[in-house]
C-alpha cells in the first residue's frame, strides 16, 4: 500500500494506492493512534472515493501542517506520512510591554503585551511569566487564569490581569496571599520566544521588561486635576493633556474625544498624557473634550469609580453613571503660541 | 423545530471561534463566538426521534476528538458542553488548531451509539446577535459621540453624552432564561462588570441590556467585577454567579431584568488558588442543589435553600458563608444536566486524561 498527498480543487487530499482487496482504509492522526493497532476509535472525519485499485480521502477538516497521519487498511502495518511544516521563518516580536513605566503601583491591575504580528491563543500562561529580579523566582499565581484569554480584535495585544481577588481588600484570597507585587521589589515580565504567532511560529526572540514596585494607586481618576494645554487658533498644533496619574493606554485611546473637530488623538506610550492634532486649523473658542467615565488608571480605578471601594470612605463614592465629564481647552485668537493652562 | 419563527436562516455562520453553549426554546442552541463578540443561535437539526436514556461515557475524550478532527491532541481545545433537551445527544464546542489555522467545530456525540459527527457551521439555520456595540476605529458614530444621549449641564454648557459601551473580547458564559439570552463577558480593556440580556428571537435590541453588577464583601468593600460563570435556578428566578475574584454571589432575576445596576449578595467565599469552573442545578429528593466544579477543590454541592437563607457575608473572620459539602469527586471541569438521574461531566484522571462521565445525581 502506498500513500501520498495530492491537491484537488485547492484542497489537500490523501491518496492510497494498492489497497488490499476488500479492505476499508481509515485515517488517524499518528499522535492519537500511538501503538494501538486495533484502533477501536472513530477515525478522522472525511469522504472516501474509490480510484482504481486505491482510494482518495478528502478530510472533513483540512490536514494540519507538520502533523503526522497514519492510514490503516486490513491487518497490515499503518502507512505513516507527514504534512510539510508551515513555511516561513519566525518574524513576530514583542513591540511593547505596558504599562511603559519604571515604577508601577503595588495594586497594578494589568500588564499588556503588544506584538508585531497577530498571535495564537493558548500561550499566555505558558509563555509569559512574572519573576523577581533579585533571585529570578517566578511570582506564583500572579496572573488570573483567564479563559478565554483577553486579546484585542486583531490578536496583537494580550491583556494579563493580575489576580483581582488578590488586589481587592476584604476578599479571602487577598487576606490569605496578599498582593501579587511587593512594594520595593523589582519584578520582570518575561515573554518566551515559544509564544506562537498566528501561523504557529515562535517569536524572533524573547522579551522582558523590568519594573520597580511603588506605593498603591488609590482614588478615582480626576480629570479636574489634569493640565490642558490649548493650541493657538490658525494652527494645527496639538492640544495636549497631562494626566494626574498614569492611565491605561488602550482605554485612553478610546475614552477621550474632542467634539465637532475631526482629527487624531494619541495617548503617550507611558500613559501619562494625550495629544490631539486636528485635521483643520483651530478656530478661536472653547474646545470641549469629553472624557468617558470608564477611563481607568493602571490600577483599574476609573473616572466613575474606584477599583476597590471602601464603603466607609466618602471619597471612594462613585460618580453618577450619567455624569458627563467634559474638559475645556480655550483656543485663543492670535498667532502667538501662548499655551494656556486650565484646571 | 420552526427555524423560521425564530428568525433563523440557512447559511454560513461565519463563526471565528466557539465557546460557551446553552440550549434555549425549541431546541435552539446558543453558542458564543468571543472572537467576533457575538452570540449565534443555531438549529442543530438533531434527527434523533426519540430520547435515548442511560449514561454517556467516552474515555479519553480529547483523544477521540483529535482522531475525529484529524489533529494532534494538543490542537484540540474543548470549550463547553450542552445536552440536547429532546434527544439527549451531547454537543461539544471545540477549537481545532490555533492562530490562523484555528477553526470552531460543534461536535455531536450521538446519545444512542456514542458516534461523533459535527454540525456544519458553514451551512446551518442560524441567527446572530453582535455584542461589539463600541464603535470601531473608522466608525462614523464616533463623530456623534458628543451629540446623543441624556442632556447634562457641565461647566455652564449643556452637553449630550453617550457613553461608549465596554468592548467585549471574551464571552465567559451564557444561559437562556425566560425569553432572553444572558451573556457574561470580559473586556480586554475595561475591568467591566456587565451582564447582557438579549431578547430572543434576536431583533437588534441589546443596547438596553447592559447591566452593571456589584457585590458587597463583608459590608465594607464593594466590588464591580466580571462574571466568570453563572447558573440560573429556581426556574430562572435566581442566579448564582462566580466572579473573577472567586466569591459566589446571588442575584434575584427580577433585579437583572430591570436593567441598570444590580447589587448581589455574597453568599460564599473561596480561598486563594482556586477558581470555580462551572455550575449546574440538580434536583435531589425534591430539593434543588447546585454543583460547582473548581480548579483546585473537589466537586462542591450547595443547597439552594441554604443560599436563600444565607445572610450577606459581613465579618472578615467568617471563613465560608453558605454551607457546602465537598463530594468525593475530583478532576471535574465542565458539567451539564444529562437527564433526571445523571449529571454529565468532563473529568480528568490522575494522569490528566479527560473523559466524558455520567455521575448519578443520587450519589452526589
Amino acid at each position: 500500500m502506498e500513500v501520498g498527498w495530492e491537491e484537488r480543487r485547492g484542497d489537500v487530499v490523501l491518496v492510497v494506492r494498492g489497497l488490499p482487496a476488500g479492505a476499508a482504509a481509515r485515517v488517524y492522526p499518528a499522535d492519537v493512534l500511538g501503538d494501538d493497532r486495533t484502533a477501536p476509535r472513530q477515525p478522522m472525519a472525511g469522504r472516501w472515493e474509490a480510484a482504481g485499485t486505491g482510494a482518495v480521502f478528502a478530510p472533513r477538516f483540512p490536514f494540519l501542517p507538520g502533523t503526522e497521519y497514519a492510514v490503516l487498511a486490513g491487518d497490515g502495518e499503518p502507512a505513516v506520512l507527514r504534512r510539510p511544516p508551515a513555511p516561513g521563518p519566525r518574524q513576530a516580536t514583542v513591540v511593547a510591554v505596558e504599562p511603559a513605566l519604571d515604577v508601577v503601583p503595588r495594586n497594578l491591575l494589568r500588564f499588556s503585551v503588544r506584538f508585531s504580528h497577530p498571535m495564537s491563543e493558548g500561550w499566555a500562561l505558558r509563555a509569559v511569566r512574572l519573576e523577581r529580579v533579585a533571585d529570578g523566582a517566578v511570582v506564583p499565581g500572579a496572573f488570573l487564569d483567564a479563559d478565554p484569554e483577553l486579546w484585542d480584535a486583531d490578536r496583537r495585544r494580550l491583556t494579563l490581569l493580575l489576580d483581582p481577588a488578590r488586589l481587592k481588600r476584604g476578599l479571602a484570597p487577598h487576606r490569605e496571599a496578599g498582593y501579587p507585587l511587593v512594594e520595593g521589589d523589582e519584578v520582570r515580565l518575561v515573554v518566551d520566544e515559544d509564544f506562537r504567532d498566528a501561523g504557529g511560529r515562535g517569536l524572533l526572540g524573547p522579551a522582558a521588561a523590568t519594573f520597580r514596585v511603588g506605593p498603591d494607586l488609590r482614588g478615582r481618576v480626576r480629570p479636574d486635576a489634569w493640565t490642558v494645554s490649548a493650541p493657538p487658533a490658525g494652527t494645527r498644533a496639538p492640544l495636549r493633556i497631562r494626566f494626574d496619574r498614569p492611565l491605561d493606554r488602550s482605554l485612553a485611546d478610546r475614552c477621550l474625544r474632542v467634539a465637532d473637530r475631526p482629527g487624531a488623538g494619541t495617548t503617550a506610550p507611558d500613559g501619562r498624557g494625550w495629544s490631539f492634532v486636528p485635521d483643520r486649523p483651530w478656530t478661536p473658542g472653547p474646545v470641549p473634550i469629553a472624557v468617558d467615565p470608564a477611563l481607568e488608571d493602571v490600577a483599574g480605578n476609573s473616572v466613575a469609580r474606584v477599583f476597590d471601594r471602601d464603603l466607609t470612605v466618602a471619597s471612594d463614592d462613585p460618580l453618577d453613571p450619567a455624569d458627563a465629564v467634559v474638559l475645556t481647552a480655550p483656543v485663543a485668537a492670535g498667532d502667538s503660541y501662548a499655551a494656556r493652562h486650565e484646571r | 423545530m420552526g427555524s423560521a419563527e425564530h428568525g433563523l436562516q440557512v447559511g454560513d455562520t461565519g463563526m471565528a471561534s466557539i465557546g460557551a453553549l446553552a440550549f434555549g426554546p425549541d431546541d435552539v442552541l446558543f453558542a458564543a463566538d468571543s472572537r467576533r463578540a457575538r452570540v449565534v443561535a443555531l438549529d442543530v437539526a438533531d434527527t434523533a426521534t426519540t430520547a435515548a436514556a442511560g449514561p454517556v461515557d467516552l474515555t479519553d475524550l480529547d483523544g477521540a476528538l483529535a482522531a475525529y478532527l484529524g489533529c494532534d491532541v494538543a490542537d484540540v481545545a474543548l470549550r463547553d458542553l450542552a445536552v440536547h433537551p429532546r434527544t439527549g445527544s451531547v454537543y461539544l464546542s471545540v477549537m481545532r488548531g490555533s492562530g490562523t489555522a484555528g477553526r470552531p467545530v460543534l461536535v455531536r456525540v450521538d446519545r444512542a451509539d456514542g458516534s461523533l459527527s459535527d454540525v456544519p457551521l458553514d451551512s446551518v439555520a442560524h441567527a446572530a446577535a453582535d455584542l461589539t456595540d463600541a464603535p470601531a476605529e473608522d466608525d462614523p458614530r464616533q463623530d456623534t459621540w458628543l451629540g446623543e444621549g441624556e442632556a447634562r449641564e457641565y461647566n455652564g454648557r449643556v452637553l449630550r453624552i453617550t457613553r461608549v459601551p465596554a468592548r467585549l473580547s471574551a464571552i465567559t458564559d451564557l444561559a437562556y432564561v425566560d425569553g432572553a439570552v444572558l451573556v457574561a463577558g470580559m473586556s480586554d480593556e475595561e475591568f467591566a462588570s456587565t451582564l447582557r440580556r438579549i431578547p430572543f428571537p434576536f431583533d437588534g435590541r441589546q443596547a438596553a441590556s447592559g447591566l452593571e453588577i456589584f457585590h458587597v464583601s463583608h459590608g465594607m468593600w464593594e466590588t464591580a467585577s466580571p462574571i466568570r460563570t453563572f447558573v440560573p435556578y429556581e426556574g430562572g428566578a435566581s442566579i448564582l454567579a462566580s466572579y473573577t475574584c472567586t466569591p459566589l454571589v446571588h442575584f434575584p432575576m427580577a433585579d437583572l431584568a430591570a436593567g441598570g445596576r444590580a447589587t448581589g449578595r455574597t453568599v460564599a467565599e473561596l480561598g486563594w488558588g482556586n477558581q470555580p469552573l462551572d455550575m449546574v442545578a440538580v434536583s435531589q429528593d425534591g430539593a434543588e442543589h447546585l454543583l460547582v466544579s473548581h480548579t483546585a477543590y473537589p466537586l462542591m454541592k450547595i443547597a439552594c435553600a441554604d443560599i436563600d437563607r444565607q445572610e450577606p457575608l459581613t465579618e472578615p473572620k467568617e471563613p465560608t458563608g453558605v454551607p457546602r459539602t465537598l463530594e468525593d469527586v475530583v478532576g471535574v471541569s465542565l458539567m451539564a444536566l444529562l437527564d433526571d438521574e445523571h449529571v454529565l461531566v468532563v473529568q480528568a484522571d490522575d494522569a490528566g486524561v479527560r473523559s466524558l462521565r455520567s455521575l448519578k445525581t443520587a450519589s452526589l
